[in-house]
């Protein structure tokens, strides 16, 4: 399927005034084909800035982003283009929701792509299907359903025009933890069925741990680590160092090898956690 | 003193209605609890479990169906219990909301700690000693000035307790407080009520579904179903994980770590809710064995 | 988008930035007054240099204030051109097919657009630079309290501003957010018949109509929860008081509101 790199990329909010922020400086990643990759950082570190970089919706003032080899730039006017193979999950996209029923509103994204009508239908169910949407809630009122409900809904929204590569900000924030583990887990199913690859931002270290294959860590700007999961999560002191948590199993490893104990400090699930400490009885 | 009751409800029931007036499904089916003065409790349960629906009511924002429920000394569901009563309860409990945003009213800092303040009817120059002091136990002092609106979410919380407690509250109330932030902004709000805890000695409430949130206090309650699932102190709760997790909860991973080791038939005694008393059982076990 | 932040307060600590905020607002109801009062070149001359005195008083870079005209420039021109073509007199000047142009049309643009001007700068000056929202709410409160005897609600009034204030930045930040969400769903708001162009706008304007909705019920919950129970018995922690300098500065302008008359007075060709 596609991948998306970025080359030397920087932002700058306000340029010129008082309130000038540097959002992203000279940032070069890849988001691999087929893989689940998380882009963890804290507020204000540039993450959402670079989400929105890479379905077009905010324009690198240098450097290039790269969708299969190709810059999306080339032709602004074919932006929108870009924006159906790439789809933006923003955070609490449960605010997005304005269609009188949750078909139609699933339906928007589709209909805006020109497709036909029963191609539309047929998008909507299956993204239904992906994101957890009932068939029953089809015909509701957004604003008939709860919270999490609405936010699957608005997740199979951007589901339903089959992104290449399907990027969410924060999808889990605020839920509680069965409606995380639901979410994150129709991500997974999506990934596995349509080989799409998918990009999650979240502060949950935890749940980065369990879903991720990639990671990619953002401070002040700037990528100062990415590749495999193991890879990241193994330069703890890394993470500690700009103020960002490690998985809670991981941190008890370490703190067991201060200690003194001989275990693997690069085990961030609880099941390796577990074989990791029965080996040593 | 320690062991005054302070909240007393008596098999509760709300249910929301309709449109048309017709009643839902009860959120709250006959709860019964009592919490103490200077009390930490965590109220878990899923969305929709009625826990929030159940803060709503201990200052009349929701008047219960049926039961009984006394705040402060206070009968809220007595028949003489009047407007007057009804600002002494809800000055005595202070609640902070899920959405930084939508609970703060003016557009400067220390005009919406004073707020508060201001509505009790409290003399001038007093509202000024409480909000400076109110916005330094927050750590706040040097945003006194600003606008709500450029402050992080973290911030923000903060500045809604200040507001609170400028009224010299007996009880906080969390109401999901930390659900929209992130960890940075979790910590300082947690923080904030430690150290509220430690200098005043106030009853907290803290509705969440952050396990490791719910770990720091001295009393854990799960709602599900509108009805009190499980009471007891972190450990008890949490040894529980099977019951947890059927009601849409989780352990701390540090508590599934022990309870696995556990299952595969590890004799492994103690209590773990933290990554350092985790570390430390685990410790002291494989040293002796 | 949100940097251009309502009232745009620019604290300098001058002596109109420290003045009591009921005061500068009775000092802008003066301030219009002046500006229709003049007649004459004299006059329009003196509020023209009032207008400028005053700048120089509140310290706010006059760079920053012309940029607040620039906003209004279509309509300065606008009325330049208006009074310069419509106006008839009795010197012609020039003239060209229908096109007259009169001497007191020339006059009388100079002047409109001087009133225009001081009209700008006296109350931005008064008000709005040197003001924050919230004080001149308090003032506005204050001043119109004894209505509050005709059971007119001027506390409830004064609160729906603060509230106001306070969500315009939150409310602008969720358009824009609203409008990003809806473009990744490959919303265009840019191309097409204007009645497309106005159809794409439901997509924006329906969320943001739920979500202020939703602010607004939880805003009201959580001021229950602080006891707001209306203006009865409510104090302020803000006293609001008049000092010595207030009435200086008050009786500046009552000056230059009689030197203005007197400037009238003045016979000159050059008058309205």
């Amino acid at each position: 399927m596609s991948e998306i790199k970025l080359e030397n990329v920087s932002y700058v909010y306000s340029e010129d005034t008082p309130y000038e922020k540097r959002a992203l400086t000279d940032v070069t990643a890849t988001i691999k084909s087929g893989a689940i990759t998380g882009i963890i950082g804290h507020t204000g570190s540039g993450k959402s800035t670079l989400v929105q970089m890479l379905n077009g919706l905010t324009r690198p003032m240098s450097g290039r982003v790269l969708l299969d080899g190709k810059d999306i730039w080339e032709d602004p006017k074919k932006i929108s283009d870009v924006r159906f193979r790439v789809g933006l999950v923003m955070q609490y996209p449960e605010y997005q929701l304005f269609d009188e029923t949750i078909r139609a509103d699933i339906a928007f994204g589709p209909k805006n792509m020109g497709l036909d009508k029963e191609e539309i239908e047929r998008r909507v169910l299956e993204a239904a299907d992906f994101a957890g949407v009932d068939r029953e809630w089809l015909d509701k009122s957004p604003f008939d359903l709860s919270g999490g409900q609405k936010r699957r809904a608005a997740i199979a929204g951007i589901i339903a025009m089959r992104p290449e590569i399907l990027v969410l900000d924060e999808p889990a924030a605020g839920l509680d933890p069965a409606g995380r583990k639901n979410i994150m887990e129709g991500l997974c199913a999506y990934r596995d069925k349509t080989g799409s690859s998918v990009v999650i931002v979240s502060h949950s270290m935890e749940d980065m741990a369990q879903y991720c294959d990639d990671i990619i860590v953002i401070s002040d700007g700037r990528v100062i680590a990415q590749g495999k999961k193991e890879e990241v999560f193994s330069q703890s002191d890394l993470l500690r160092s700009v103020g960002l948590d490690i998985p809670q199993i991981t941190l008890v490893m370490r703190l067991l090898a201060d200690n003194g104990i001989n275990v693997n400090t690069g085990v961030y699930t609880v099941e390796d956690a577990v074989n990791e400490i029965y080996k040593l009885i | 003193m320690e062991n005054e009751v302070f909240i007393k409800a008596e098999n509760l029931s709300y249910a929301y209605e309709e449109d048309d007036g017709t009643p839902q499904k009860a959120v709250l089916r006959g709860v019964s609890l009592e919490i103490k003065k200077g009390e930490y409790v965590a109220i878990l349960g899923h969305n929709g479990s009625g826990k929030s629906t159940f803060a709503k009511l201990l200052n009349m924002i929701l008047v219960p169906d049926s039961g009984r429920l006394w705040v402060a000394g206070h009968e809220l569901t007595s028949e003489t219990f009047d407007e007057k009563e009804l600002l002494e309860v809800r000055r005595k409990i202070g609640m902070v909301f899920q959405n930084p945003d939508n609970q703060l009213v003016a557009t400067v800092v220390e005009e919406d700690v004073a707020f508060g303040p201001e509505n009790i009817g409290v003399p001038s120059k007093e509202i000024r000693e409480r909000v400076d002091k109110a916005l330094e136990t927050v750590g706040m002092t040097e945003y006194a000035r600003h606008s709500p609106d450029r402050l992080s979410g973290g911030q923000k919380q903060r500045v809604a307790i200040a507001g609170i407690i400028a009224m010299m509250p007996e009880c906080m109330v969390l109401d999901e407080a930390t659900a929209m932030l992130d960890p940075v902004g979790r910590r300082e709000v947690m923080d904030t009520v430690d150290r509220l805890r430690a200098e005043k000695g106030i009853t907290v409430l803290n509705i969440t579904h952050h396990m490791n949130e719910a770990v720091r206090a001295d009393r854990v309650i799960v709602i599900n179903d509108g009805k009190i699932y499980m009471d007891g102190t972190p450990d008890q709760v949490f040894a529980r994980a099977k019951e947890l997790e059927a009601v849409g909860l989780e352990v701390p991973q540090c508590t599934a770590l022990i309870d696995a080791l556990r299952e595969k038939g590890v004799r492994i005694e103690g209590k773990s809710t933290t990554p350092e008393a985790c570390a430390d059982l685990l410790t002291r076990f494989l040293k002796k064995s | 988008m949100k940097n251009i932040a309502l009232g745009q307060y620019y604290p300098t600590g001058s002596v109109i930035h420290r003045a009591d905020p009921r005061m500068k607002l009775i000092l802008a109801v003066l301030f219009i007054v002046c500006t229709f009062l003049c007649k004459n070149i004299y006059s329009f001359g003196a509020i023209l240099l009032a207008s400028v005195l005053l700048v120089l008083v509140s310290r706010i870079p006059l760079k920053t204030v012309l940029r607040s005209i620039r906003a209004l420039l279509f309509i300065m021109i606008f009325t330049l051109v208006i009074n310069v073509f419509m106006t008839k007199g009795e010197v012609l000047l020039f003239e060209w097919k229908f096109i007259h142009i009169y001497r007191e049309g020339i006059v009388n643009a100079c002047f409109m657009l001087v009133r225009i001007f001081a009209l700008i700068i006296g109350t931005s000056i008064l008000l709005t630079y040197t003001t924050t929202p919230i004080a001149l709410t308090d003032a506005i409160e204050s001043l119109l309290s004894p209505l509050k005897k005709i059971k007119l609600p001027i506390h409830e009034f004064a609160m729906m501003m603060t509230i106001a204030l306070r969500f315009i930045p939150t409310l602008m930040e969720e358009t824009e957010k609203i409008m990003a969400a809806q473009k990744a769903r490959g919303a265009d708001f840019t191309n097409g018949s204007l009645i497309k162009r106005a159809k794409a706008l439901i997509p924006i304007l329906i969320p943001l109509f739920v979500s202020a909705f939703r602010r607004a019920d939880e805003l009201s919950v959580a001021m229950e929860c602080r006891c707001y129970h209306g203006g009865e018995g409510r104090t302020s922690m803000r006293v609001l008081k008049y000092r010595a300098s207030d009435f200086l500065l008050f009786l500046a302008f009552a000056a230059l509101c009689a030197g203005l008359i007197a400037l009238n007075l003045l016979k000159t060709p050059f008058a309205l």
